[in-house]
């Protein structure tokens, strides 16, 4: 009985260390600890910095170098807040938060110590705000109204800073520059390109290029976005137009095959800009120079009115009805296969499939697209094998990438800048075959001729080692490796390595490591669609009339027509196929319609309308479907939700937007393509985009912009051919 | 006419004498401004190759840092550099980025930070002179009219032999000799205009005159002898208690 | 009694003032008005020029009479308030009670000389037109050999 009380003293420190038991090894697993945000308590993980952990209370802290995609400098000082019982303010970008701390983000020395900062940035900042093109968007304004003080100590002369010319795209104007660094930073750790950094130092620090240099990046126009200020502003944008007189339209780009989401800014029916739009799946928040800068495209050597060749062969503006009339003629009078269609680059997915319900009404099966896919073994037939399987997010799971020749780096920029961001925080290994391309990042380069893929396959090469020591190895080949004459063994050998890196690295069943990267935006959904890839068919069996769905790549010319067939352009772009046309119907740019795209991923994503088709031109499917109706066959959708639920039959992923649908059957398409010719040609496998004077014009919208124009004479001449006077 | 040409001569003198606020002495000096401009003998393709010696040093220095961490040897590097040709061209900058494998704007942000890296040719003789508040106290502005008068120069110019350069510039740590010139490597310190001139014409003559005080004191002991310290040191057992 | 005969007179008044019941006819086609009143003058081009303060309120109490032909042009049925010239359009308008016939004004250089016709209506009118670059350049198809 004596001993009782200390049993049950016993009994109750055994209870609560079970107790402890239980909890504390939950904290610790969890990594969580206590702070407060202006009183109110909050859970955040270990290193978590004051600023994110007031981010996650809702608060947002006044910031300029701070940016969440780049590394944390801590230079501005904006982010100044008081901690309580912490004698000086600290900088919340960069201090990880301690246990129990109380940050104070609205304290009376909080809001001394911004406006402190705000009057020093604002000391050498030039009073332009009426003249400069940041006006209205410009994170200095806009904090220095919410934090600043209304009056200056400031009575000495203004720094001024000399202008820099770095390339036709971006313009500065660097009195303006606070020093924040996000550019240097962005263009180092982003971009991969070392050719910002700051120079002197104190008062005279200034950002630039110190020799004369041009900011030669593919994601160059980015650092447009991420100046808080109005030091970095586009050039071609220059003085048109103002944030708040626009009005946004959020789109999808369709200039290269990663689908970026785009914001369309528009005033008066004319595109002003095109900026990027928030997507953590496919572009974070960068778009390329072409994506950015190539709107000027959509305004010039426009097809406006529908033409038709006159007798002496000259093509001639004349009606719809007229030009309407004289294709359903065309098409009635040849039958079956003697009708055949081209599918270009940037054609959408509504019109692709009303492109095909005609000419199948029509009893014909020749449908194409330009860009040309093995068809031979499993072919179009298993998606799986012209997808991008492991999404472009899966790069960041990964430990190798094989890249088979392609160059990422400007056949999709954005998807060369998630592997710079992987190779960067995620150690990933990189390994070629192809041409030896300058990608922005180291990697193993095993050689450009199609042996070394043998090699590959067949585990003979020296690397295979590295490769079957994967844990999640991805391989990517672009599209162009299979655009040659011996694309299906290409296909087939990069099939069989994949399969056997997936065996040996004994990954996971979901992990998908085959993966083709288009190079253009309507490819995957012609092929969901059913199109056959290339026109080989076309050449061996010349059709009598020939319809061009914005076919402008010139894969086809008249000569290889028989002299009496008729040939129809729809498109938007007066290019490549509009010349060789007979009649040449109007259609809408990407900014101009509503339409569905699917990206290299098998992502379905649809453009919205920003602005009205000029002039005369429609929106594509629905001349098509006043074809159909001219012609006898009409197509039974009379809106575009009807076109969709009939792209839905087809294809239901089609529809399912901003979600992508998985592909498999990898295993049973390697064993296909074993029985194609394994056949491999001796010559190196080269992309056709090498270097940056090769990205910035390659489909009718880039080749028609004369930014695009100067950015190629800007690399090849230097940024001084085109240096324009400074207006400002 | 003749009251306009006065007044304006009046303010180019006054523009004279004062110095910008904003204007540091790295700006003022030999670095000019930050950025980079093509002249015949400081352009990208003018040539420069470090020597075989200097190679090795680099080497030497290289291996101080871990592997992978080669950019950490940019300072010394650049002074390598420097030291080889006397100042540094935008093509011997290239090289330390080619020899270090980062990026040439990494060097150049570098290079552009220190004063004491030259990017504007010097004289073989580069003297500069300190006119931070103890040497001005000690009569700087004296020495500083001495090297100006003998060479015929002004502040920020090189004598049109390219044998002197000067510079004024902050403090240089010798406030206990001020005033004091620094030439080259050396340190020439408690200077009258006498000895300033005695200097520049050793030097002109070829000769290197002995660095350090001018006034007979060995180093920075006090100018007019020991103030404390004088007894000799008292032995052990000084001050003890008696009892132990 | 008396009210009757003075509208029987000016009746008869209208008739005898505009020649007869054929220019009676005319007057009313071209003016749309008939009214009687005291010639005040008439200018360079053959305007007349009449003015009846008695008879008709103030406002309507001053007219013109358009001439026929004018600087080679027929303006019998076409008639334009702008052959008005600067001189009479003061009186007119009641801006002044001297009509240059009394009061010849002074010349002024910025004065029309000689009447031009408004050209509104005609392939010489004046179009306004944009000054600003056109938003969207077409394709021009190429010349055919």
């Amino acid at each position: 009985m004596l001993r009782l009380p200390s049993v049950g003293r016993a009994l109750a420190t055994a209870a609560k260390s079970s107790m402890a038991r239980n909890t504390v090894p939950v904290r610790a697993a969890s990594n969580m600890v206590e702070v407060f945000v202006d009183g109110k308590s909050l859970e955040v993980e270990t290193g978590t910095t004051v600023l994110q952990a007031c981010e996650k209370a809702g608060i947002q802290i006044p910031r300029f170098c701070y940016h969440e995609r780049l590394s944390v400098a801590g230079n501005c000082r904006m982010c100044l807040v008081e901690i309580e019982r912490v004698v000086k303010p600290v900088a919340a970008c960069a201090m990880p938060v301690m246990k129990g701390w109380n940050i104070l983000t609205n304290s009376e020395k909080t809001r001394k110590a911004r406006e402190g900062v705000m009057e020093f940035l604002l000391a050498n900042h030039p009073l332009d705000c009426p003249i400069c093109d940041q006006g209205g968007e410009c994170d200095l304004q806009d904090q220095s109204m919410q934090f600043g003080s209304d009056r200056s100590r400031f009575t000495e002369g203004k720094r001024a800073v000399e202008d820099k010319n770095i390339g036709p795209l971006i313009k500065t104007i660097m009195t303006r520059c606070i020093q924040c660094t996000r550019c240097v930073r962005f263009a180092s750790e982003i971009a991969g390109v070392e050719d910002l950094g700051t120079t002197g130092r104190g008062n005279n620090l200034q950002i630039g290029t110190y020799v004369e240099k041009m900011f030669m990046s593919e994601l160059s126009g980015n650092v447009i976005d991420i100046c808080p200020v109005g030091a970095l502003t586009s050039k071609p944008y220059a003085f048109t137009s103002r944030p708040w007189e626009t009005r946004k339209t959020e789109s999808i780009d369709v200039l290269d095959a990663v689908g970026s989401n785009i914001l369309v800014s528009t005033r008066g029916g004319e595109v002003m800009r095109v900026m990027p739009r928030l997507n953590e799946d496919i572009n974070e928040e960068w778009i390329s120079d072409k994506t950015r800068f190539a709107y000027d495209g959509l305004k010039r050597q426009r097809l406006t009115q529908p033409m038709v060749k006159d007798d002496a062969g000259q093509l001639t503006p004349t009606t719809w009805e007229d030009a309407l009339t004289r294709v359903a003629g065309a098409l009635q009078s040849v039958q079956g296969n003697e009708v055949a269609a081209i599918a270009g680059g940037m054609a959408d997915a509504e019109t692709l499939v009303s492109l095909k319900d005609l000419l199948n009404r029509l009893d014909s099966e020749n449908l194409c697209t330009e860009e040309v896919f093995p068809m031979s073994g499993a072919g179009t037939d298993l998606r799986s094998n012209y997808l991008l399987n492991s999404r472009i997010t899966g790069v960041e799971e990964c430990d190798l990438l094989l890249l088979v020749g392609t160059n990422p780096r400007y056949e999709a920029p954005l998807f060369n800048a998630r592997i710079r961001k992987s190779w960067l925080h995620n150690e990933l290994r990189v390994a070629m075959v192809g041409h030896n391309v300058d990608l922005s990042f180291t990697y193993d380069h095993l050689g450009e001729e199609t042996s070394v893929l043998k090699e590959l396959a067949n585990g003979t090469h020296p690397f295979c080692e590295v490769l079957s020591a994967a844990k999640r190895p991805v391989v990517v080949v672009g599209s162009s490796a299979l655009q040659r004459e011996d694309g299906a063994a290409i296909l087939s050998v990069v099939s069989s390595i994949a399969q056997n890196a997936r065996t040996s690295s004994g990954v996971e069943e979901g992990w998908k490591v085959l993966n083709v990267l288009h190079r253009v935006a309507s490819q995957v959904a012609a092929l969901d669609l059913g199109y056959k890839a290339g026109v080989d068919a076309i050449r061996a069996n010349p059709p009598k009339v020939l319809f061009l769905l914005g076919a402008d790549a010139g894969c086809i010319t008249r000569a290889d027509l028989p002299k009496d067939s008729l040939i129809i352009y729809q498109g938007h772009h007066g290019d490549v196929g509009a010349p060789m046309a007979d009649i040449i119907l109007p259609g809408a740019a990407y900014t101009e319609k509503n339409a569905t795209y699917v990206n290299t991923e098998g992502r379905s994503q649809h453009t919205r309308l920003a602005v009205s088709a000029p002039g005369m031109a429609r929106e594509d499917w629905k001349i098509i479907r006043a074809v159909s109706e001219l012609a006898g066959v009409t197509l039974p959708y009379d809106s575009v939700e009807e076109v969709r639920s009939r792209l839905a039959e087809v294809s239901p992923n089609l529809v399912r937007y901003d979600d992508v649908e998985e592909a498999n059957y990898f295993k049973q398409a390697n064993e296909l393509a074993q029985a194609v010719n394994q056949e491999l040609i001796a010559s190196p496998l080269v992309p056709p985009q090498l270097s940056a004077k090769d990205f910035y014009m390659t489909d009718s919208i880039s080749r028609a912009s004369q930014t695009m124009a100067k950015c190629v004479k800007a690399v090849t001449e230097g940024s001084a051919a085109v240096d324009e006077p400074s207006v400002c | 006419m003749f009251l306009a040409a006065a007044f304006r001569s009046a303010v180019s003198q006054t523009a004279r004498q004062v110095r910008s606020l904003h204007q540091s002495a790295a700006r003022a000096g030999a670095g000019g401004v930050f950025v980079h401009r093509d002249t015949p003998d400081n352009n990208a393709d003018t040539p420069f190759e470090f020597t075989e010696e200097n190679l090795k040093r680099i080497d030497a220095i290289i291996s101080n840092y871990p592997i992978g961490y080669k950019q950490a040897a940019t300072l010394p590097v650049l002074d390598v550099a420097q030291r080889q040709h006397g100042w540094l061209p935008v093509a011997a900058m290239n090289k330390v980025a080619e020899v270090l494998e980062i990026a040439p704007m990494r060097v150049y942000e570098v290079a552009t930070f220190y004063t004491m890296f030259l990017r504007q040719p010097v004289g073989k003789y580069f003297i500069q002179i300190c006119t931070t508040t103890p040497c001005m106290l000690c009569n700087s502005d004296s020495i500083l009219e001495a090297i100006k008068t003998k060479l015929g120069i002004k502040v920020g110019e090189t004598t049109p032999d390219k044998m002197f350069t000067l510079l004024e510039v902050e403090c240089l740590g010798a406030c206990v000799n001020a005033p004091m010139v620094q030439i080259n490597d050396d340190y020439y310190e408690d200077l009258t205009p006498k000895d300033m001139d005695e200097i520049i014409d050793e030097l002109k003559a070829g000769r290197v005159p002995l660095a350090g005080p001018r006034n007979g004191r060995f180093s920075c002991e006090p100018a007019g002898g020991l103030t404390s310290l004088t007894e000799p040191p008292t032995g052990p057992g000084f001050g003890v208690r008696a009892d132990l | 009694m008396a009210g009757y005969l003075h509208v029987i007179r000016r009746a008869l008044g209208q008739l005898g003032g505009h020649g007869g019941v054929k220019g009676l006819l005319v007057q009313f086609l071209r003016a749309a008005d008939v009214k009687t009143g005291a010639l005040i003058g008439v200018d360079k081009y053959g305007n007349k020029y009449f003015e009846d303060s008695k008879n008709y309120f103030f406002g309507r109490h001053r007219w013109v009479i358009y001439t026929t032909e004018m600087n080679g042009t027929n303006t019998m049925w076409n008639v334009d308030a702008s052959m008005v010239p600067a001189e009479w359009h003061r009186w007119l308008h009641c801006m002044t009670d001297h009509p240059p016939t009394t009061h010849p004004p002074e010349p002024k250089k910025f004065l029309a000389q000689v009447h031009q016709f408004n050209v509104s209506g005609t392939s010489q009118q004046y179009v306004p037109f944009p000054t600003t670059s056109k938003k969207i350049h077409e394709w021009v198809p190429p010349k055919a050999q």
